[in-house]
């Protein structure tokens, strides 16, 4: 499945397109298409667009070091609450970050909900997964104080492969007097990735260049997981822990002989932990967690009855501390320290970002990162020389607008 | 001793304990003339201000408005956030499909109009605020 790239003039049109609504519409949010008694449509949408450069190393985008646009996030989302406890949403999104999405649309979410008490709901559909904090918002740059979420975790080319599921998810809030409550999301279903997604390039980039290696595409696979949440007596103290597991995820690639077997089938069960804090004090907040997983891949040689021929895998760590202040309408300042590491590489970057309120529909962000190592580069090709040692500079800038 | 360090842990966590707080609100709580409830305790008005409660008891769809600036201590306070974290939560709901945004009035008369005028809808208004087509709710 390979996506057409877009061009120019498709992008420019797309992009002042959803600008203008969004601009011009702040708030003409809600209609009613089955006249006034029924239960109105609900429509938001928002445009995102970035700036990266970078002094060392090309990250994320192609060619940060000379500057580069390649960071746009779109979406637009209706909701209705039709019957009474249910409520239909859906989202279609479009996104570029270096050479991944490239502007291709899709629908983000597409769900039913019902939601019997507080206690318990369900909803299905195309869902969004829920795991740590930002899991599920990790591309809504209007959402946070932040551009870039600590990547280690959030990846943003990864969110084809984190970002949602098609399946059924169990929710609900549960009081327990003077121990606060618990908030618990449960769900299971398949994951499909893109054969040009973020993942997919992570795959491609561990292979021999081309013509000699090959990436054939991704499996969809089954996902089980949950995401509890303790709000503690302590006001806006909450802490999280969320598990899901992936069974026999693969991928398909092929290294032409006599530099490799052929066509080779790698495939694992991906298990994986994240665990949060959240501290909200006035108009501070602060924040803590914790992120691993483990993919132990088998690869094996269809032409040869799948024979086995070995093991790929990873097993990286990632951790962050952040704190932010809302000092008024206009300005929100904040911080973090993070750390990656797997068994080959490290990056660790310090990030400060102002965020500034324009409007209720227009947010400005410059932020700058300090870094060390390379490890989530994830692109040799464009990076052939790589430090895992020295220290280099980011800078990020991301407008949205929204309604 | 042991006795003595017992007591004082129960009394932080009572302290810490939002249950056994009155809440004092820097506005009135207003709601659309379809919702039934007359009064709410604070821990109620919380989980609805935070999304644990969407739907009033028929079933009905709550739907929030709010205003900004002049009524922020009241959102704090219904909520524990300020009002951008208070936007910024609702928003994270919303684009994730999990909830459906507040409703934003510019002014008082604006917001009670706009409660009026909405089934199943619930705000925060200034204690001056004229309050026509629209009913009070307490909150004790």
């Amino acid at each position: 499945m390979k996506r057409i790239k877009r061009t120019d003039t498709q992008k420019t049109l797309l992009t002042a397109a959803l600008g203008a609504a969004a601009a011009c519409g702040a708030s003409a949010y809600e209609v009613h298409p089955l006249g006034t008694n029924m239960p109105p449509l609900d429509f938001h949408a928002f445009i995102s667009q970035g700036y990266l450069k970078t002094t060392d190393y090309n990250y994320l985008a192609n060619d940060t070091k000379n500057g580069s646009f390649q960071f746009t996030e779109i979406g637009a989302n209706v909701s209705i609450n039709p019957f009474p406890r249910t409520r239909i949403a859906v989202q279609g999104f479009a996104f570029d970050v270096g050479n991944v999405g490239q502007y291709d649309p899709f629908l983000d979410y597409a769900l039913i909900e019902y939601t019997f008490s507080d206690q318990i709901g369900v909803r299905g559909g195309r869902i969004r997964r829920p795991s740590g904090i930002y899991n599920s918002i990790q591309d809504i740059d209007l959402a946070r104080t932040f551009v870039l979420l600590p990547q280690g975790i959030y990846d943003a080319r990864w969110r084809d492969w984190s970002a949602g599921l098609d399946g059924v998810d169990l929710f609900g809030s549960i009081q327990m007097n003077k121990a606060g409550s618990l908030s618990y999301e449960a769900y299971a279903g398949y994951v499909s990735m893109a054969d040009n997604g973020g993942v997919a390039r992570y795959a491609e980039n561990g292979l021999p260049p081309a013509p000699v290696g090959e990436f054939n595409g991704i499996d969809t696979a089954p996902i089980f997981g949950g995401q509890l949440w303790w709000n503690t007596p302590v006001d806006g103290l909450r802490l999280g822990a969320a598990y899901a597991y992936m069974a026999n995820w693969g991928y398909n690639s092929t290294i032409i002989p006599p530099y490799g077997p052929g066509h080779i089938h790698s495939v694992g069960n991906v298990p994986l932990q994240q665990y949060s804090a959240e501290y909200i004090y006035k108009s501070w907040t602060f924040q803590a967690e914790y992120y691993t997983y483990d993919f132990e891949g088998h690869n094996y040689l269809p032409a040869m009855g799948d024979y086995n021929i070995g093991t790929t895998g990873d097993n990286p760590e990632t951790w962050y501390v952040a704190a932010s202040h809302r000092f008024n309408h206009l300005l929100e300042v904040g911080t973090y320290y993070t750390m990656f590491k797997d068994a080959s590489a490290k990056q660790n970057d310090a990030a400060l970002c102002f965020r500034f309120d324009l409007k209720d529909w227009w947010v400005f962000k410059v932020e700058g990162h300090y870094l060390e190592g390379t490890g989530l580069l994830r692109d040799n090709a464009n990076n052939p020389v790589q430090s895992n040692n020295n220290g280099w500079f980011m800078l990020a800038v991301k407008t949205t607008f929204s309604f | 001793m042991k006795s003595s360090l017992l007591k004082l842990g129960l009394l932080c966590a009572l302290l810490g304990t939002g249950s056994f707080r009155a809440l004092a609100l820097d506005g009135v709580v207003i709601a659309n003339d379809s919702v039934s409830v007359t009064t709410l305790t604070p821990a109620a008005l919380k989980d609805i201000y935070t999304g644990n409660t969407k739907y009033w008891d028929g079933g009905q769809s709550i739907a929030l408005a709010y205003m900004g600036d002049k009524t922020d201590a009241a959102i704090q306070q219904a909520s524990g956030m300020d009002t951008s974290a208070f936007k910024t939560f609702w928003q994270r709901l919303a684009f994730s499909g999990r909830g459906q945004q507040p409703k934003k009035a510019d002014d008082a008369a604006a917001l009670v109009a706009l409660v009026a005028s909405t089934k199943g809808a619930i705000a925060i208004v200034p204690a001056d605020a004229a309050l026509t087509g629209v009913k009070t709710i307490e909150i004790k």
